[in-house]
């Protein structure tokens, strides 16, 4: 008693046919798990479904016989097979819509509408994302989150808490080198989690917040279409800016959201870019806070990372060969957040975050105690100590880059301490942050980047990335010292 | 690749980051015995598949006002009338021919995996739009429902959906809702029990 | 038959032709509800095309947009 479609003619006799054939073929290896009806099977074929017809494509004699079958049908028809389909459907679509559909009034242009109208018009939407980038980005987060906030809980967690634990420890156990584990300079709970708790959450929470704001209010697509012009000149497409912004969230999740693109070649570029130049919220955020007060030097990382960005995304496009997809994207209808689903997922984001780097943090604790012991640390650090020193760093942060390896937003809070003794200048700071920004994406981000483009991509990503992000720091340090500024 | 092809007991969304697990009080997917019936959530990018998951499964997964935010396939367990069923929630997809890799994820389950129920969410406002991919899903055979969703945004564009004469034009059950309102989602779940194998009974209080 | 870089913006046009023999650019389109006998509302062009069909607004870029014809 279900209603089936009915398609015009030639389509209806290929969808014969290709029943027959499908239900002779059933027990082959091509059919068997699928659950889908022959005739549904059957308009997959005749609309050229790419998964079925690779399948297909193993056997040349099958792919004839469809093939010959597919022609026919077309032959017969005005439009393109799969367009005569999709219209048949529309059509059938249409005409129960009528039925089954009363339009009572006509709403005139409502307060959404006029909203809508100010965030696409050119005019008035490129002002707009300038302030919202601006209140929302650097406001909110960058002062708020990583100055106020880290400020706050960091030196409430330095001067309550670290001194207890380290007194406490002291206490009630004997041993120096095991008090280390845990409390003083490098311990589980005066480093590991003082840097997840103090430093990194209060940044990834203000800029979870405010982007759960920009996602339920159906702002994001809107951006989207605002920056496809600028996306294309990277190969990728207004799609592409939802993963870009979540990545400064998140560069793990992002990654995963690239999924939403079109094209192979725009799923790698945007991957790409989200290793090298997109920080994430951990990373951006203590990295504002520590230059805040030299707007100079953050003009000087923002802008650089910026260009970076456009170039290597440029140049990127330009090597690899293919076309970026088209742009096509539905826009929602900008709705009032929800105050219950906005705070719920920054919380579960932020929790989510948190288990995500607390044992990274811990564990890489307990490997700077055990490098410290055996004084592999150490042999590390003066490993690549020529390596900091050629970019213009004091000894003091090799370690910092150490951290780095372990996870960006670790080597950014080390960055954080260091810059709080008051040991690195204007432009050690930004060349510091240069490169941590640059460098290898967390562990959890390289997991990710493996499961989604595979190994070899990822490993010919991470070989441009090492040197690139040390090359650039290096450069940036010459050219600061031969200009002779200092920020 | 894809999470549904390990086995379906254990694999909540283990390879996605998975935030959601932290919130679940106990981690209710993993009671689920293999003969549970297995339900999916489908229907084009942003019409509340996901508000309609954690409705019926307390699980929460990510909600926002844009298409593409589910990029991965969860599960959770529900109470339909007696039964406990698997609840999937799926990406969006606008046609059962995929154009982007998240659409395929959601059409790879329905083409591989025996369910017990299909549910296509649409939405009210769209209805014409909609409709071709439940033609779609009759053709496939699939045991499908209709839920129509954003009831509310619809009344508010003065829209009304007769809701007798489309589940008889197109022979299946046709539910109202709007997820986010927390409305018609009882109505779902009778409709559902009465899709269920055996006992057929009780509706939730 | 008129493309759609020529016509009025904000007046309801019905599409004729969709003149791509791209496969995905046709699906992306049919998918939205964009194919011959359905009509739509040209909002604007910059920074990006905007098309209404019924109550659903999509945004498109120019040589997508450049496929539809209508009346
Ligand atoms: N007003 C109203 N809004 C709703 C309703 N259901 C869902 N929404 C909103 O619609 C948006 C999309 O909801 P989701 O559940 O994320 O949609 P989805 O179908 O899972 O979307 P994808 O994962 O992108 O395919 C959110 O902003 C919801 O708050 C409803 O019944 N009424
Ligand atoms: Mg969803």
């Amino acid at each position: 008693m279900t209603s089936q479609v009915l398609y015009q003619e030639p389509i209806e006799e290929a969808i014969a046919s290709l029943e027959t054939w499908i239900d002779n073929h059933r027990q082959s290896n091509l059919f068997r798990e699928y659950t889908f009806s022959s005739r549904s099977l059957a308009l997959l074929l005749l609309q050229k479904d790419p998964s079925l017809w690779s399948a297909l494509k193993q056997d040349e004699e099958q792919c004839r016989e469809v093939e010959i079958v597919l022609t026919v049908a077309q032959n017969k028809l005005e439009y393109p097979v799969n367009l005569a389909i999709a219209q048949t459907r529309q059509q059938q679509a249409r005409r129960l819509e009528s039925i089954v559909l009363q339009e009572t009034k006509r709403t005139q242009t409502s307060l959404t509408e006029t909203l809508h109208r100010f965030t696409v018009n050119p005019l008035t939407g490129f002002p707009l994302l300038v302030v919202i980038l601006y209140f929302g980005v650097y406001k909110f987060v960058g002062e708020f989150g990583a100055g106020e906030l880290v400020d706050r809980i960091e030196g409430f967690y330095e001067g309550q808490i670290n001194p207890i634990v380290n007194q406490i420890t002291a206490q009630i156990i004997p041993w120096q080198s095991l008090q280390d584990l845990i409390a003083n300079d490098y311990g589980i709970i005066t480093l590991g989690i003082r840097y997840a708790v103090a430093i990194v959450l209060p940044v990834v929470a203000t800029y979870f917040l405010m982007f759960s704001l920009l996602e339920d209010s159906g702002y994001l697509p809107r951006m989207s279409l605002m920056l496809d012009r600028l996306f294309k000149s990277m190969g990728l497409s207004g799609r592409a800016v939802i993963p870009m912004v979540l990545g400064l969230g998140c560069d793990t999740m992002a990654t995963m959201v690239t999924r939403t693109l079109e094209t192979k070649r725009e799923r790698v570029i945007a991957t790409f870019l989200l290793s090298l130049a997109v920080p994430c919220a951990a990373q951006w955020g203590v990295i504002l806070g520590l230059l805040a007060q030299k707007p100079a030097a953050l003009m000087v990382w923002g802008g650089l990372i910026t260009a970076i960005f456009l170039a290597v995304g440029y140049i990127t496009a330009k090597l690899l060969p293919g076309s970026s997809g088209g742009f096509y994207m539905e826009v929602p209808p900008l709705r009032l957040p929800k105050l219950r689903n906005i705070l719920t997922k920054t919380w579960i984001r932020m929790k989510w975050y948190f288990w995500e780097i607390l044992p990274l943090f811990i564990w890489a604790s307990v490997f700077i105690w055990i490098g410290r012991l055996t004084g592999l640390f150490e042999m590390i650090i003066r490993g690549i100590e020529p390596l900091v020193a050629a970019i213009g760093m004091p000894p003091e942060t090799a370690p910092v880059f150490l951290y780095g390896f372990f996870r960006r937003d670790y080597g950014a809070a080390g960055l954080f301490d260091i810059q709080q003794q008051g040991l690195l200048t204007g432009n050690q700071l930004v060349v510091a942050a240069i490169v941590l920004t640059l460098f290898l994406p967390c562990i959890a981000q390289l997991q990710m980047m493996i499961k989604e483009r595979g190994l070899k991509t990822t490993i010919a990503m991470v070989l441009f990335i090492v040197p690139f992000a040390f090359l650039t720091g290096y450069c940036v340090n010459l050219g600061l010292t031969l200009l002779g500024v200092n920020l | 690749m894809n999470c549904h092809q390990c086995p379906k007991n254990n694999c909540t969304n283990q390879k996605s980051p998975g935030w959601w697990k932290l919130f679940r009080k106990t981690p209710r997917a993993l009671e689920l015995s293999s003969q549970d019936a297995q339900i999916a959530l489908v229907g084009m990018p942003n019409v509340g598949k996901s508000v309609l998951f954690n409705r019926l499964t307390g699980i929460y997964v990510t909600v926002s006002n844009y298409p593409g935010t589910t990029v991965e396939v969860s599960r959770g367990l529900a109470q339909i009338g007696e039964q406990n069923v698997l609840v999937i929630d799926t990406p969006g997809m606008y046609s059962l021919v995929p154009i982007s890799d998240e659409e395929r994820v959601a059409r790879d389950l329905l083409l591989k995996t025996s369910l017990t129920a299909v549910i296509q969410v649409v939405d009210a406002k769209n209805l014409g739009r909609m409709l071709p991919l439940t033609f779609q899903l009759i053709e496939a055979g699939l045991p499908l429902l209709l839920a129509v969703n954003m009831m509310d945004e619809a009344h508010r564009l003065g829209l009304k959906v007769q809701q007798k004469a489309l589940a008889v034009e197109l022979g299946i059950p046709v539910i109202l809702t709007s997820a986010a309102l927390n409305q018609g989602i009882d109505e779902l779940k009778s409709a559902l029990a009465k899709c269920l194998p055996s006992e057929r009974v009780a509706i939730p209080a | 038959m008129n493309a759609l870089s020529t016509v009025t913006i904000g007046q309801s046009q019905t599409v004729v032709h969709l003149a791509t023999d791209q496969q995905n650019v046709m699906r992306k389109l049919m998918a939205l509800g964009i194919m011959p006998g359905s009509s739509l509302v040209l909002e604007q062009r910059f920074p990006s095309y905007i098309i209404k069909v019924g109550h659903t607004r999509t945004a498109l870029d120019g040589e997508t947009a450049a496929s539809i014809f209508v009346e």
